[in-house]
């Protein structure tokens, strides 16, 4: 039990899923920031937001897509990238499963984003399969949230034994 | 408590470099790419019904040809009437009729669903269409229509417009079509401008986009039925159809 925790919690595997991650972030990013009104399109095809926010929402996400996913291929504000990539995910899965439950076909818009002529049940099994990968993906978050929350708590203990011990050497 | 401040200073510096890249992207995008920050999409929460291309039709008596054998014979690839002559009718008779903006250029508003042709009894006979066969429906935004009449309609010389983006259009779409894309910034230029060419509210336009569930052909009636035009036929199977039945078809840009 022990050693698994240490292999799923441990730096081989966190730093690989980081990775991952981080570039399947920027691939999304990109097709949706060169090209707006076809990703805005793909948003108003969801029937989900507010009309007045779609446009802002075309905006805002590919950016924050592809700095999330460059924080993590970098290495710096690793956790709270994880995480605002796990509320994206969240996000994403709902998105997907209420027009499955609502029995409303949609393209996902998550890679590409030309709107290529699709029947309805291609594209009801196209939801499914990208609610399991992003199920996957969200895992993956959950990994690296995990182990970089442990490794700051070690972090922090060791500063704290550090600062209990030099009192104690001084006197 | 300082690492939640810390997490919070993250996500508002994220956020804000995002929000700083997406302006200055928007700002320098080309004009098929670039995109206001705030849209105006009156149905962007409302489920759109299943659409499923009307039947075939079927011709009253007065428009059925006859053929020798007793039975009737498909209707001609040109059709005889004069078409020219037909639209100049409709354009002297209703010129001065065009409604004023019902809800504003920019902001159709919540409009009325459209509605399919009525259905008429089964025969034989495959209709020859004429003008008359699609008069203005000022109640509904849009009336859809079947691959039969989109070519007739066709053939009658009825303007076609197409919704897609430019860079589809300019791929390929049906011989004569004007580029409307709904999605591009300049929609409501290229709007104003097929407003200002003076075509009568109440004479059909065949809007179509790429078949399936697209839904731009739709956004568009709405857009020009908020401005008056009253008679707006959507033809659902649209560019993929139109390519399957080897119909006239051409590449390019907007002319």
């Amino acid at each position: 039990m022990r050693r698994t925790r240490e292999i799923l919690l441990g730096r081989w595997l966190t730093i690989r899923v980081q990775i991952a991650l981080g570039a399947i972030f920027v691939a999304a990013a990109l097709p949706k920031i060169i090209d707006p009104p076809g990703f805005a399109q793909m948003i108003y095809n969801y029937r989900l937001v507010p009309g007045a926010f779609i446009n802002a929402l075309t905006h805002m996400l590919p950016w924050l897509e592809l700095f999330c996913g460059m924080a993590l291929l970098l290495g710096i504000w690793r956790r709270t990238a994880a995480l605002i990539i796990g509320a994206m995910l969240v996000s994403f899965i709902l998105a997907l499963g209420i027009n499955l439950g609502r029995s409303h076909a949609v393209n996902c818009g998550c890679f590409e984003i030309d709107a290529a002529v699709k029947s309805r049940e291609q594209l009801f099994s196209e939801m499914r399969w990208v609610i399991i990968r992003d199920v996957g993906m969200l895992l993956m978050v959950g990994q690296l949230v995990t182990a970089l929350s442990a490794r700051a708590r070690r972090s922090e203990e060791e500063l704290e034994g550090v600062v209990d011990a030099e009192p104690a050497q001084s006197s | 408590m300082p690492q939640r401040r810390r997490f919070i200073a993250e996500i508002a510096a994220l956020v804000a470099a995002s929000a700083l890249c997406a302006t200055i992207a928007n700002a320098v995008a080309a004009k098929e790419r670039k995109l206001a920050w705030v849209g105006d999409y009156p149905n962007a929460l409302t489920v759109p019904p299943l659409r499923t291309e009307p039947a075939a039709r079927t011709p009253p008596a007065i428009s059925m040809i006859p053929s020798e054998t007793g039975g009737s014979q498909e209707l001609p690839a040109a059709s005889p009437i004069a078409e020219d002559d037909a639209v100049v009718t409709t354009t002297m008779a209703t010129r001065t009729s065009i409604p004023p903006a019902k809800t504003g250029e920019a902001s159709p508003g919540p409009a009325p669903a459209s509605a399919k042709a009525p259905d008429q009894p089964p025969a034989a006979a495959i209709r020859q269409w004429t003008l008359a066969d699609f008069p203005a429906r000022p109640d509904v935004s849009a009336i859809d229509i079947s691959t039969e009449q989109a070519k007739a309609l066709f053939d009658l010389r009825v303007p076609f417009i197409d919704a897609r983006r430019s860079n589809v259009y300019e791929a390929g779409h049906i011989a004569g079509a004007i580029s409307m894309p709904v999605w591009e910034s300049d929609i409501d230029h290229r709007v104003a401008r097929f407003y200002e060419a003076g075509r009568p509210g109440d004479a059909p336009l065949v809007i179509y986009c790429s078949g399936g569930n697209c839904e731009d052909s739709h956004m568009l009636a709405q857009k020009l039925w908020g401005i008056g035009y009253d008679n707006i036929l959507v033809y659902l199977g649209g560019w993929p159809d139109w390519q399957k039945h080897g119909y006239s078809a051409e590449r390019g840009p907007a002319r």
